[in-house]
């Protein structure tokens, strides 16, 4: 479904992705790990169109998407959650929710996964008119992730969805993610809590200072020694 | 159970109050001109309502920019200013053109959106100050140019006689016929911004003045929803600067200096970014204060208290006090340091601003409140 071939980006002249391939099937949870400064949200960012790639390829669907607007994306079923929710503050949970599906223009269709974001997250229907930057954090997260799926993504990226949860949290944060995979939507996660993901992810693919250094089914990562090492704390 | 009904009758009344609120300052508007055949006040008076209604267009317009879309243009005037040239050099005896005011009019909206989309291609990728700094400069630019293109604009010595307009066989040229011209468009403009607030132009500017980059991952296109703010607000100063020419009858580029940029933007802050009603009453505000004040010491109180009543004052007061005009942007920057200290959110707030600024909305806590006493009081009646 999404495949970075050889993908090289640049800040100025420093090149933070060193020619990474990765590759996201259909039906799939894919979690990146890495460490700070390793990448992965340049990565990410790649993906969305916020930065361009100097060398090789994007691939959506089939299609190259090296030079397509991040606006298009979106509308193309690529949405995403962003590093530390991003809500709309001051508006309200309802008006944050309308935002995501700001690309489309099918009224009935938004009104249904106005229902289904509802299904999902209680809280939300109760808390509607309540502005967003009010909101716990774990609410917060619902409504990043309500707004992502108001978009009706075939992909849908999330940029560390652990950061700033309590660890119970964190807990009930990727719960709610493998339920959004059940409902049919492809999902990459990039992780600092390399546990958490990995134990609701199909693959991973580990990243070091912009290169893959690892890639494999999620439960093999999970055994392996250097990753338990490196991100599980174990000495 | 009576105590919802209290609060739904309460919600109701607001809104009707609201409306009656509205309305009441529409027939004001409407009848305020009349006062002067009534014999209850002097010409000046309905002029300055051209001149504040010409403001109130003005501030409207700059509000898009500001308030909707959370972006600083300091070089607002410029666009007002291309409006009345525009009119000024087609229909004046300065180049020999005469066009029928219906083209003037759309001639001076379509040269300042053209110039607002040719200074927003290219800068509006900047953010916050250095923006502000890049309006600022094209304004002084524009003002340049106009005082020195001599061959068309006549430089410093402006362009005299223009044209009165003609509508429909009607000559407007008196302060009257100005007012309720420029009162009309005020309304013709309340209705697409109001149109254009609820359309998704208005969400995508209101997103974007909340958070970039949430915006533009919510799919808005950022650049070209800054762009289309910056063009319609455009719109707004050049329709303002095409009535400014044809009331002044003369322009010349002293009127369109930096200082009046600044004032548009502090009838915006003073008023209340982001609502309609705040920065029409900023805009009203600003342009009449001096006035009111002026006349106050010069003709109202003497006329009460006796000729020489300001000669006990010591001359320095006495000469602030009648020489008001000279003081203004003192006073206005001393206002603005005081609102933005006890009421950051302008005179009359819109709602998104008022929740920005205070971390508790007052209504919100007064619902949550009635709210708690509504199941109190539900549970005493199941005591019962």
């Amino acid at each position: 479904m999404l495949r970075l071939e050889k993908v090289q980006t640049h800040y100025g002249r420093i090149e933070v992705l060193k020619f990474i391939d990765i590759e996201v099937n259909e039906g799939e949870i894919v979690c990146l790990l890495g460490g700070n400064a390793s990448g992965k949200s340049t990565t990410m960012k790649t993906i969305l169109g916020i930065v361009r790639p100097t060398s090789g390829r994007v691939v959506y669907r089939g299609e190259v998407i090296n030079d397509v607007p991040t606006a298009q994306r979106i509308k193309m079923g690529i949405a995403t959650v962003p590093e530390n929710r991003r809500l709309f503050p001051h508006l309200t949970v309802l008006e944050n929710l309308e935002m995501g599906a700001f690309t489309r223009n099918d009224k009935l269709g938004i009104q249904e996964d106005l229902k289904r974001v509802y299904q999902l997250f209680p809280v939300l229907e109760e808390r509607k008119n309540q502005r967003a930057g009010t909101l716990s954090g774990g609410e917060q997260q619902m409504v990043a992730v309500g707004r992502a799926l108001m978009a009706c993504p075939k992909l849908l990226i999330m940029d560390e969805p652990s950061m700033g949860l309590s660890p119970a949290l964190v807990d009930q944060s990727f719960e709610i993610i493998k339920e959004v995979n059940k409902q049919g939507v492809t999902i990459f996660v990039v992780e600092q809590n390399a546990q958490a993901a990995l134990s609701i992810a199909d693959r991973g693919y580990v990243l070091q200072t912009g290169e893959i250094v690892m890639e494999g089914k999620a439960s093999e990562l999970l055994k392996s020694d250097k990753i338990r090492k490196a991100y599980l704390g174990e000495a | 159970m009576k105590k919802t009904f209290k609060k739904e009758k309460l919600l109701k009344w607001s809104r009707i109050n609201r409306q009656v609120l509205i309305g009441a300052v529409l027939f004001l508007a409407f009848i305020f001109p009349l006062f002067n055949l009534l014999g209850w006040m002097g010409m000046v008076w309905v002029r300055l309502g051209v001149k504040v209604a010409v403001f109130v267009l003005l501030a409207l317009g700059l509000n898009i920019i500001i308030g909707e879309t959370g972006l600083l243009n300091l070089g607002y005037i410029a666009f007002f200013a291309i409006g009345a040239y525009t009119t000024a050099i087609f229909a004046s005896p300065r180049l020999g053109f005469h066009l029928p005011f219906w083209l003037l009019f759309l001639l001076s909206g379509f040269f300042a959106v053209a110039f607002g989309f040719l200074l927003g291609l290219p800068t509006l990728r900047l953010r916050g100050d250095y923006l502000a700094i890049v309006t600022l400069a094209f304004g002084e630019i524009v003002r340049i140019t106009l005082n020195n293109w001599e061959s068309v604009t006549n430089g410093p010595g402006g362009i005299p006689g223009i044209y009165d307009p003609v509508i429909f066989g009607l000559r407007i040229d008196n302060n009257f016929e100005y007012y309720y011209l420029t009162l009309g468009l005020i309304i013709l403009c309340l209705i697409l911004i109001r149109n254009l607030k609820n359309s998704r132009f208005g969400r995508a500017w209101n997103a974007l003045r909340e958070d970039e980059i949430a915006a533009e991952c919510a799919g808005i296109h950022v650049s070209m929803a800054k762009l289309l703010s910056f063009m319609v607000s455009s719109l707004f100063a050049g329709f303002a600067g095409c009535i400014f020419a044809s009331l002044q009858k003369f322009v010349n580029p002293q009127y369109f200096v930096f200082m009046q940029s600044v004032l548009v933007v502090c009838m915006v802050v003073l008023g209340g970014m982001g609502s309609i009603p705040g920065v029409i009453a900023g805009a009203i505000a600003l342009d009449t204060l001096p006035e009111i004040i002026r006349h106050t010491f010069a003709f109202w109180l003497p006329s009460f208290l006796g000729e020489d009543f300001l000669t006990s004052f010591p001359p320095l007061l006495q000469n602030f006090l009648f020489d008001f005009d000279r003081y203004r942007m003192l006073i206005f920057g001393l206002a603005i340091v005081l609102m933005m200290i006890f009421r950051p959110e302008g005179l009359i707030p819109s709602r998104a601003w008022q929740r920005e600024l205070h971390e508790i909305d007052p209504r919100l806590l007064e619902e949550t409140q009635m709210i708690r006493f509504d199941l109190e009081e539900e549970e005493k009646d199941l005591e019962v």
